[in-house]
């Protein structure tokens, strides 16, 4: 690339191109050469010009070069790599260039200046062009600010378009770069930018800095890539920024927080209440179970006692009584007639506590059996 | 021999010599011009090439073709909505008209000079006449964007596919977008078209030198400080605001979710009890129905049976009992032998 400037024809119009001349031999000098030893300097001419044109009828083009042929200045074709024939004694002259890949670098190689955009240099000088932050600190659509870094790949595919075109193509190709990345993030709000817009930065300028290349100034320049090596807010605004990506992160945290502790309880409770369920099933079981159970019995022994009530229910009534008056702590049997029971109880020490009954007779028992028996 | 020799030779060198002096080449990406004493005769060559001159007495002065940049100075401007900017802008241009352009200009230093007047008048003129966002956005794209995937954006955050953080990227920007829903200017004009205005106005100017402006374009556009503080400030409130919001999202799914748990506890503690006595009222009934049906059959036996059990079960150990003499149980005692019979009939 640099030696492309390096074969450049100056810029400076007062002075000639530095092309071959063949005007600056002096006559005089070779006039009286000749003369002094005519043969040898004659034989010497004859070698020395054929090996000066065999060494300038010759040029090799790397494999990663293209060489541009011009023939007085003209162009006439561009060389391959390989050896080369060119017309020697300035007749044929060549320039050649690169084919490898070039990379522009835009806001990169500086420290993330804080608002250096407009506080240091009011009206700024021509070097403040270079000034990293000022390259990649950009107002995005809803004038906003963004910070973007990006760097840009291209190739030379037309070597004589690139060559004869324009001074100083790397120049061009950076305003353009920096003009069209400012242009398309310019039509984008910034979060869009911050966000989602990434990707589509990097294709949108890639396209169109292509375009403006070709169609305004027919570089012959490719464009291989567009890479936005970084997208961020402005440095004065990235805490805040970092504090809405905390505030997300506690958001997700106190939704796991809330859905750990529904896990923790609520497969517990389902548990639970299939225990209560199977419990419940159990106990309608036992009371099932014994009903029939106790209904059963009953039955049988209804049957049996139906076939000789009165002998049955004597029996078991006296069995009660005799279990009942064996188990009593004290019997007392008292004359109906008498009266004002209650005082010779109380002589007897009966412990307020303990249940008295007093059975006036056997009139219930009576009727019952009565109504048994019928 | 000899004497032939050398004059042929010197004959020779003359003629290259001379021959030298009257050819010239132009090479490609120059154009040339012949002048005589300094004054340019005939037409500009703008081919490359080999071309005659007369010798001596002519020169030739080579002029760029080629394509050449103007680098613009920052500088600040006023925007029509008031607003104060740094404005940077590059050229690139090209000398078209040789002989306008050395008899004008004279060479590139002055022309740079004249096109840095031009550009930078037509820039401060044509921004000063317009709203700051025409020379930022070139389409109202932006306000045609409405919040797409509004309905992405209450998808679930945390789900665990690769979409999900550009659903949580696209979520934030919807938010965003509502929090910042200040009002966006439309552009009617725009960055590129603006541009284009810049170069018109100074590409007439800069006609008459010769010079053909290609394009110009805005390189920076920048707040002035302090207004840039400003935004900055907005900028920053914004973002809390979006903090907040996100805080309180997530406490209100936190809340969410805890009513959800308890919702659901109730619900399943509920429903286990209602099934429970479910169960339990269904199986006390069938029961009641069993002794029912075994009661009916003699149901004073039962009531005979079930009150000797229960004599049994209630009357404790240490109970005192007081009997009438005359009860049924002691009519045995007390009236003798026939004392049961009595009773019984």
């Amino acid at each position: 690339m640099h030696y492309v400037f390096g074969v450049q024809i100056t810029t400076n119009m007062s002075h000639e191109p530095q092309i071959p001349n063949l005007g600056k031999i002096n006559p005089e000098e070779i006039i009286r050469q000749f003369n002094n030893n005519r043969l040898q300097i004659f034989v010497g001419l004859g070698i020395a010009a054929v090996a000066l044109m065999g060494l300038t009828s010759f040029y090799t083009v790397q494999p990663d070069e293209r060489a541009v042929l011009m023939r007085f200045g003209r162009y006439v074709t561009t060389a391959q790599p390989g050896l080369n024939f060119k017309f020697p004694f300035g007749i044929d002259s060549y320039i050649k260039i690169t084919t490898r890949v070039e990379q522009e670098n835009f806001g990169i190689g500086g420290a993330m200046a804080s608002g250096a955009m407009g506080a240091g240099n009011p009206l700024g000088t021509a070097s403040s062009n270079r000034d990293p932050s000022s390259e990649s600190l950009m107002l995005t659509g809803d004038l906003k600010v963004a910070e973007v870094r990006w760097s840009v790949q291209y190739q030379v595919a037309d070597p004589r378009q690139f060559v004869f075109s324009s001074s100083n193509p790397q120049k061009i190709i950076r305003d353009i770069s920096v003009g069209t990345m400012r242009q398309v993030v310019g039509d984008k709000g910034v979060y869009e930018v911050l966000t989602v817009g990434r990707e589509r930065i990097a294709g949108e300028a890639k396209a169109l800095t292509q375009k403006v290349l070709d169609e305004k100034y027919n570089m012959g320049v490719q464009i291989v890539a567009v890479n936005l090596q970084s997208v961020s807010p402005p440095a004065p605004v990235a805490p805040s920024f970092n504090d809405v990506n905390a505030a997300i992160q506690d958001k997700d945290q106190a939704v796991n927080r809330a859905e750990s502790e529904y896990n923790r309880v609520i497969p517990e409770a389902r548990g639970k209440a299939e225990q209560e369920l199977l419990s419940a099933d159990g106990y309608a079981f036992e009371v099932i179970n014994r009903a029939r159970g106790d209904g059963d019995r009953l039955a049988k022994v209804i049957a049996q006692y139906e076939k000789a009530p009165e002998v049955t229910k004597s029996r078991l009534y006296l069995e009660m009584a005799e279990t009942l008056m064996a188990r009593m702590g004290s019997v007392s049997i008292i004359d109906p007639n008498l009266k004002g029971v209650l005082p010779i109880f109380n002589e007897n020490k009966i412990k307020p506590e303990t249940v008295s009954a007093v059975l006036s007779d056997g009139r219930q028992d009576g009727k019952d059996r009565a109504s048994l028996a019928r | 021999m000899s004497s032939v020799f050398s004059k042929l030779l010197t004959v020779a060198a003359v003629a290259v010599f001379i021959s030298s002096s009257a050819m010239f080449t132009v090479p490609e990406g120059f154009q040339a011009i012949v002048t005589q004493f300094g004054d340019p005769r005939g037409d500009a060559k703008q081919k490359a090439g080999l071309y005659f001159k007369i010798p001596f007495i002519q020169d030739v002065r080579y002029i760029e073709k080629r394509i050449l940049n103007w680098d613009g100075e920052p500088h600040q401007v006023p925007t029509k909505d008031q607003k104060f900017i740094i404005v940077d802008t590059s050229a690139r241009w090209r000398i078209t008209d040789p002989l306008k352009f050395i008899t004008t200009l004279v060479e590139e230093k002055t022309a740079q000079q004249r096109i840095s007047a031009s550009v930078i008048s037509a820039t401060r003129d044509t921004i000063s006449a317009n709203n700051l966002v025409e020379a930022v956005r070139t389409t109202n794209a932006i306000l045609d964007l409405s919040p797409a995937g509004v309905d992405k954006s209450s998808a679930v955050v945390k789900s665990p596919d690769a979409s999900a953080k550009v659903d949580e990227k696209v979520s934030l920007l919807n938010l965003a977008a509502q929090e910042t829903s200040t009002d966006l200017e439309r552009v009617s004009i725009g960055r590129v078209a603006l541009s284009e205005r810049i170069a018109d106005r100074a590409r007439d100017e800069l006609a008459k030198f010769g010079i053909e402006l290609i394009e110009v374009q805005l390189m920076r556009v920048a707040y002035e400080a302090s207004v840039e503080q400003s935004m900055y400030n907005t900028m920053i409130s914004e973002q809390q605001r979006i903090a907040e919001r996100f805080r309180s999202m997530g406490k209100g799914e936190q809340a969410k979710i805890q009513g959800k748990t308890e919702r659901d506890l109730k619900e399943i503690q509920s429903q286990a009890y209602r099934k429970v006595q479910e169960v339990k009222g269904r199986a006390e009934a069938e029961a009641i129905a069993i002794y029912a049906e075994a009661i009916g059959t003699n149901i004073k036996f039962y009531e005979f049976l079930r009150t000797t059990e229960a004599y049994k079960k209630g009357l404790r150990s240490d109970t005192n009992l007081i009997l009438s003499a005359d009860a049924n149980f002691m009519k045995l005692l007390t009236e003798g032998p026939d004392g049961i019979l009595k009773a019984n009939n």
